[in-house]
């Protein structure tokens, strides 16, 4: 088995075993979720665009709260001496920590939507193949900047406060795209010529994924 | 001393073109046919927000420094290039929105120069709350060399995808002179021109500052 998926598969052993993260990140989105619904005037349907909005904020929120559990978790003891010394590049780290907050993510968004259904009374209309495929190409551009920045804030007092300040404004091209073509697929009218959009959240993906395997090592042997 | 002397002409010289600015923009340019008095803002809101953007461009400069050689200069240019454009281009944006508001009848509006200099402003408040955060020196000057590199990689981005959802801000600079008296350029020239020299001094300044104050810390510590 490749090293960053064990990496990541002890990483998610760790958060689903020892319930890390996850509950907390789930129980934030749905919260965030409810509280939105209150905005709507009785018997009133939220638009697609807002409901989408409501999904992204939920999710890097969760984002933040996932990286941070994530990169905690070598925080005791001085375990993170072991996985540097580990012979492994911090590359290597890189992809173990962001393929298991995305797999985390994953699974929490499932509960956001099904928040956005029963709350906000949102339907897919059956797009369930385009909807998988923007949580995806937006979730890899979340995940990738997640782990670069939440290396950058391990063994902070105020991390998660801190990761937030720096992640958000900085993840507001992704965000964009993702309620501009989320609420296409929640209004029911699918991705309409919005090609450059999806264009631009791939550059995104792709852009930060290089910077990121550049910039991490740095990130993480200072940390 | 040299320094010290080329800084304090530099200081004088600004204060000076900042004066003859001024009077250009007063004196000198017309009062705007449609727009009238308020559009005098415009001199100061276009200097403020490009000195701005070199500014967040000399943080870039700065970190990749910081990764390359690792001295405390380019750190200490970084840290004072973040604080002028953050300072630069809240004044951009608080100048904006008070012309905005007898033009546009909106106090704000979503445009993409408006939302990428918004954008921009908290990315580097993030990068100076990171930079004053309770971290050893070592680390912090990686850390925030790294998010100095990220935050301008990300600049390109916000503003395709400001655009891409809409757009109301006037061109002024695409369309050809966009009907701009030439005294109203010779006017926008000399602000552009004190505005620089007056970013040149404050840059200048604070690296010293921020250099010293390092040495201060090491002496101090040095004595414990």
């Amino acid at each position: 088995m490749p090293r960053f998926l064990v990496l990541a598969r002890k990483d998610l052993g760790l958060m689903l075993g020892l319930g890390l993260g996850l509950a907390q990140t789930i129980l934030l989105g749905l919260l965030i979720i409810f509280v939105f619904s209150l905005s709507l005037p009785v018997g009133e349907t939220m638009t697609g665009q807002a409901a989408a909005a409501i999904f992204w904020l939920a999710s890097v929120f969760g984002l933040v709260l996932l990286f941070n559990a994530l990169y905690h978790l070598e925080e005791a003891n001085g375990v993170r001496l072991g996985l540097l010394l580990a012979p492994i590049s911090p590359g290597t780290v890189f992809l173990g920590k962001a393929l298991a907050g995305a797999a985390l993510l994953l699974l929490a968004q499932i509960f956001f939507l099904l928040g956005l259904v029963v709350f906000l009374g949102q339907s897919l209309y059956g797009q369930w193949a385009s909807a998988l495929g923007l949580v995806l190409a937006v979730d890899l551009g979340l995940v990738v900047l997640g782990s670069l920045l939440g290396a950058l804030s391990q063994g902070q007092a105020a991390r998660e406060s801190l990761l937030s300040v720096i992640l958000f404004p900085l993840l507001v091209p992704l965000l964009l795209g993702g309620v501009k073509l989320g609420g296409g697929l929640l209004s029911g009218v699918g991705f309409q010529d919005e090609s450059q959009w999806l264009t631009l959240i791939l550059a995104f993906d792709a852009l930060f994924a290089a910077v990121a395997l550049i910039l991490f090592p740095l990130v993480f042997r200072e940390g | 001393m040299k320094n010290s002397v080329l800084l304090s002409t530099l200081a004088v010289a600004a204060a000076l073109t900042l004066v003859a600015a001024h009077l250009a923009i007063w004196l000198h340019a017309p009062v705007e046919a449609t727009m009238g008095l308020v559009q005098k803002i415009f001199y100061l809101h276009l200097p403020l927000a490009w000195w701005a953007l070199l500014s967040f461009f000399l943080v870039f400069v700065g970190s990749v420094g910081v990764l390359v050689r690792k001295t405390p200069v380019w750190d200490a240019l970084a840290g004072a290039a973040a604080e002028l454009g953050v300072l630069f281009s809240g004044l951009a944006l608080i100048t904006g929105s008070l012309w905005a508001r007898p033009i546009w009848n909106v106090w704000w509006t979503w445009d993409p120069r408006l939302t990428t200099a918004l954008i921009m402003w908290f990315v580097y408040m993030g990068y100076l709350v990171l930079r004053t955060s309770p971290i050893p020196e070592v680390k912090r000057r990686t850390l925030c060399a790294v998010l100095g590199i990220v935050a301008f990689v990300d600049i390109p981005l916000v503003f395709f995808s400001t655009r891409l959802w809409r757009s109301i801000h006037p061109s002024v600079m695409s369309s050809s002179g966009g009907g701009m008296e030439p005294e109203m350029w010779q006017a926008m020239g000399g602000s552009l021109a004190a505005v620089g020299l007056l970013w040149i001094v404050l840059v200048a300044l604070r690296v010293r500052q921020i250099l010293s104050q390092d040495r201060l810390d090491g002496l101090w510590a040095a004595r414990l």
